[in-house]
């Protein structure tokens, strides 16, 4: 988190004044379920704040920002959780920063994920013994109906391996009068490539339970723009698991598909993004 | 009740106001029978109010794509002619540059100018040229207040100031009533037009043809009804007792559609470059009179049928539309992606204002020297006979639909929301996922659509066929229809609060001419007079409705719209009368949702107002565009605060010679205000002005100062 922080104020101090266009953003977004790479990590109510600054230049973008999860709701034993059975607070927190590179339509990323779990390992949680972290690339472009993204990430301390995630999301409807509001679909297919077992080195951890896909997304959401900067969104999202750490759902309980609803509120500030 | 209950309550009765729907109840006031006045002859008076609001406002006409004005290039005027024979008879004929005709503002207007000089509503007619860059907020229908542009809502004090300020012009045109000489003629005016919905008007039987004298040219532009027909007017001049041209009234058809959709500033588009070339002519080659900053001469150039009809403006005018985009900013790894209406780049956005710009000048220039042509021409026809009458009548389109032969529910297609080839929406063309098509294109009717509205694709129709129009459309649209017939000398002139096409409008002309004439009047000739007292969208023929372009889409009462109106207008062309005083039933009172109140225009006038100044001068690189940061007034200030017009310019630009030169001011095409700040509630302007060719000028407020001199030197 330190780190962040320091990282962010040198951007500020790099960047040319008068080129570069600072943002921020906040979000607050509570979920039925936390799911991330397809696996399911919280069963229950999770509120989810971040916050992100960015700084453009030209066509460059410099990110950080850090993220929480909340679990709200008491997890019992046997249920899936973070923080482990009776908790009900801070299940992890991660901190990212990221570099974006804009080329028409097309936009290139690379960045890295710190993961830090606040859950106690004893009574079913994640503890900080899990702590990792993952860098990343992708590459996104936009067109009229499509907007496709491959990403590729490396754990690099904890599991030490790849894993690959192709999304599309799909505009829907857009009301073309203030206050604007969006219609989309989200769809996402995940491919474990080496964050499964390792057999030459048994004892390491492993994410996923073997190669190949892990699971399929599929979401309807709505987005309708409060004001100038709010933006008030809710939807639901279904996944089919594939891979069998994608379908655990508790220590002993497994599903192959699941459902959720989530809903969030983001609010941004500063640059040109948000022109019309 | 407890607190808690008594606070949700109030908090729900303030919710609903809130969201709810403004109603209003609008009596009709009819003209009193005329008292025979003093003069025996025919008497023509004019006036001209300025009616150019404040920045903030929306620039209605072009939905979605219409964006809030940041000021203003041409002034936006009503324009007003009242005509008075011998018998007291009075006819006032006001033509204003705005986008829409509003059946509230007529009521409105007419409401004190029958007290105040015997003109009520069947005596007044309220037109628009149908400026796309003009503002909204004034309306009759909710939709067209909360959907006209991207800035919603009703606003009254924007109903009240345009009443205030066209009243007091009707009032001052009274005023003015003079003997006067007249003289009616016509000028195909060829090339300056085009019928954009070509396909559909060729699914009229019989298939429309040019006429044989028509020049060469593509079909679209060969199709159209080319003639502007003139009113002209001369007044006697008070001391020398000599008639003098003073101004004129006329009809063409063409939409005021030469701006970009993405315009933001106020303008009265290709209108205002026609009304300004005749007036100055009348004033500087006729009168030989320097006419100032507003012109003397007066000119009301009314639209016509022009429904399908164009200005021949050139593809590269119409900008991008905003698309639908993921936004790119802070997407990071655990936050969602958010959308918006990306805009299209500035370079694009001035690039093809730029385009509209010239091509408004340009066929602002054509088509204001043929006014010049045809006024010159009819200098010789001028006479003192003209005989005035009306007939007038109110509509109840929902009410009484079975018996004027429409749909007792009104719908819009699809092909309404995509826009017109004037300005496609951002959501032409539009599929789902890319692939299935759901109708939001023009010319895409659904022959199996059953009812009234046969053809008419409607909002998910195929799954809840008429259900959503019902639900969130329909009751935005308007329920009345105000229409009256004119006779002024030997034409009769049918007045419709819609846009007509150029089909639709011809057989309404055709059945008027034989209507008046079984009934004895001696008239030669027929017209239509569009975007008159009001507003219900399009007239198509029940042909054209078939094609479902974007006319027919908004032919919200159906394919029987057309007959309806040529009905009507044929049985008031029978029934025009004069010296008398019309029936209540001809205006009894309207109901309208207006839509949502909104605070758009400021509330407080401004009492303490700051010295204006100018900040700074400055040249661009290539020296041909003059730029000023200047601080004029209050931001909400409207520029003619008082409802009349402008003694002089706000600015001007100079050359810095001896006399100082006025090269430009605040009402020419080559000159923009925009608003660039509120900054401490004044308002701060810049100032663009693109027609510097060398030399050295200078900025001026007059009466307050002046900059210094500023080099521009092509390089």
């Amino acid at each position: 988190m330190r780190y962040s922080w320091l990282y962010l104020t040198g951007l500020t101090v790099v960047a040319p004044g008068a080129a570069a266009q600072l943002s921020a953003r906040t979000d607050v977004s509570v979920a039925g379920r936390y799911v991330w790479h397809g696996i399911s990590r919280a069963a229950g109510l999770v509120a989810q704040p971040s916050l992100a600054f960015g700084l453009r230049v030209q066509r460059l973008s410099l990110e950080s920002g850090a993220v929480l999860h909340y679990e709200l709701d008491a997890a019992s034993s046997g249920e899936l959780s973070e923080t482990g059975a009776g908790g009900r607070h801070l299940g992890e927190q991660d901190v990212w920063g990221a570099a974006s590179f804009v080329l028409g339509p097309t936009r290139l990323h690379a960045g890295v994920v710190r993961y830090a779990f606040r859950g106690d390992a004893i009574v079913g949680g994640i503890g900080p013994a899990s702590n990792t972290t993952e860098v990343f690339a992708s590459v996104s472009t936009t067109s009229r109906y499509l907007n496709p993204s491959l990403e590729a990430w490396w754990d690099v301390k904890r599991v030490r391996g790849a894993f690959l995630r192709a999304s599309l999301d799909l505009p829907v409807l857009g009301w073309p009068f203030p206050p604007y509001a969006f219609v989309f679909v989200q769809t996402e297919l995940g491919m474990n490539i080496g964050q499964g077992p390792n057999p030459a080195r048994p004892g390491e951890l492993a994410n996923f339970a073997k190669r190949g896909i892990t699971h399929f997304g599929l979401g309807l959401g709505t987005e309708v723009r409060a004001g100038r900067l709010g933006t008030l969104a809710f939807g639901a999202r279904s996944q089919l698991n594939v891979d069998a750490a994608a379908k655990a759902d508790g220590p002993v309980r497994t599903r192959d598909f699941v459902v959720w609803l989530w809903s969030g509120v983001t609010i941004v500030l500063g640059g040109n993004e948000r022109r019309q | 009740m407890s607190r808690r209950r008594r606070v949700l309550a109030h908090a729900s009765v303030v919710l609903l106001v809130g969201c709810g729907s403004t109603h209003l109840h609008v009596p009709g006031a009819l003209s009193p029978v005329p008292r025979p006045g003093t003069e025996a002859v025919l008497q023509a008076g004019f006036a001209r109010v300025d009616i150019t609001p404040p920045p903030g406002v929306g620039l209605a006409g072009n939905g979605p794509e219409g964006g809030e004005a940041r000021g203003y290039r041409l002034r936006l005027y009503a324009r007003v002619l009242v005509l008075a024979d011998g018998g007291g008879n009075r006819l006032a004929l006001v033509v204003a540059d705005l986008g829409l005709s509003s059946a509230l503002l007529h009521r409105r207007v007419a409401a004190l100018t029958a007290r105040t000089d015997g003109i009520g509503v069947d005596r007044l007619v309220i037109a628009v040229t149908h400026t796309h860059a003009g503002p909204g907020h004034f309306f009759e229908a909710a939709g067209y207040n909360d959907q006209g542009s991207s800035v919603a809502g009703f606003d009254p004090v924007m109903v009240d100031s345009l009443t205030a300020r066209i009243a007091r012009a009707v009032h001052a045109a009274v005023a003015d009533l003079r003997p006067a000489r007249v003289a009616w003629g016509s000028r195909a005016i060829w090339g300056q037009t085009r019928i954009r919905s070509l396909p559909a008007m060729l699914r009229n039987i019989p298939l429309p043809s040019a006429p044989a004298d028509a020049p060469g040219l593509p079909p679209e532009y060969q199709l159209v009804d080319p003639e502007l027909v003139m009113l002209r007017v001369d007044q006697r001049d008070p001391t020398s007792g000599v008639f003098r041209p003073a101004g004129a009234f006329s009809i063409f058809a063409m939409h005021g559609t030469g701006n970009a959709p993405s315009n933001d500033l106020l303008d009265p588009d290709i209108q205002g470059i026609v009304e300004r070339r005749l007036e100055r002519h009348i004033d500087g080659d006729l009168n030989r009179v320097s006419s100032g900053f507003v012109p003397r001469a007066v000119y009301l150039f009314a639209n016509g049928a022009e429904g399908d009809v164009s200005p021949a403006w050139p593809p590269q005018s119409r900008c991008n539309v905003p698309t639908l985009a993921p936004l790119p900013a802070l997407n990071g790894p655990f936050t969602r992606t958010l959308w918006e209406w990306r805009a299209p780049t500035a370079t694009h956005l001035g690039a093809c204002r730029h385009a509209a710009r010239e091509a408004i000048d340009v066929i602002g220039k054509n088509v204001g020297d043929g006014a010049v042509a045809l006024f010159d021409a009819l200098g010789p026809a001028l006479t003192d006979r003209l005989e005035l009458g009306r007939s007038f009548a109110t509509l109840f389109l929902r009410d009484s639909a079975r018996a004027l032969g429409i749909c007792s529910e009104p719908a819009l297609g699809l092909s309404t929301l995509v826009g017109a080839d004037d300005a496609h929406t951002r959501i032409d063309g539009w599929r789902l996922f890319g692939l299935f098509d759901v109708g939001l294109e023009q010319g895409s009717p659904n022959p199996d659509v059953p009812g009234c509205q046969g053809h008419k694709r409607q909002l998910l129709d195929a799954a809840f066929r008429g259900l959503a129009n019902r639900l969130f459309i329909s009751g935005n649209l308007p329920s009345y229809a105000q229409v009256m017939v004119l006779r002024v000398g030997n034409r009769v002139i049918g007045a419709v609060p819609g846009e007509v096409t150029t089909t639709a409008g011809r057989r309404m002309r055709e059945q008027m001419l034989v209507s008046a004439r079984e009934a004895g009047l001696p008239v030669t000739a027929a017209l239509i007079l569009g975007h008159a007292n009001g507003y219900m969208e399009y007239v198509t023929t029940a042909e054209e409705y078939t094609a479902q372009y974007y006319e027919g889409g908004s032919t919200i009462y159906g394919p029987g719209e057309a007959a309806m109106f040529t009905r009507e207008l044929g049985r008031l062309a029978a029934s025009v009368s004069r010296g008398d005083s019309l029936p209540a039933t001809a205006a009894p009172p309207l109901d309208l949702d207006v839509g949502h109140q909104r605070q758009i225009l400021s509330r407080t006038s401004s009492a303490d107002v700051p010295t204006s100044r100018i900040e700074r001068v400055w040249c661009s690189a290539g020296a041909d565009t003059l730029y000023a940061r200047l601080q004029l007034g209050h931001a909400g200030d409207w520029p003619v605060t008082t409802g009349d017009i402008a003694a002089h310019a706000r600015v001007e630009v100079v050359v810095n010679d001896a006399p100082r030169t006025v090269v430009s001011w605040d009402d020419d095409p080559a000159l923009e205000m925009h608003l660039r700040s509120r900054r401490g509630g004044l308002a701060w302007w810049e100032l663009r002005w693109s027609g510097a060719t060398g030399g050295t000028y200078r900025v001026r407020i007059p009466g307050v100062t002046e900059s210094d001199p500023v080099g521009c030197s092509l390089s």
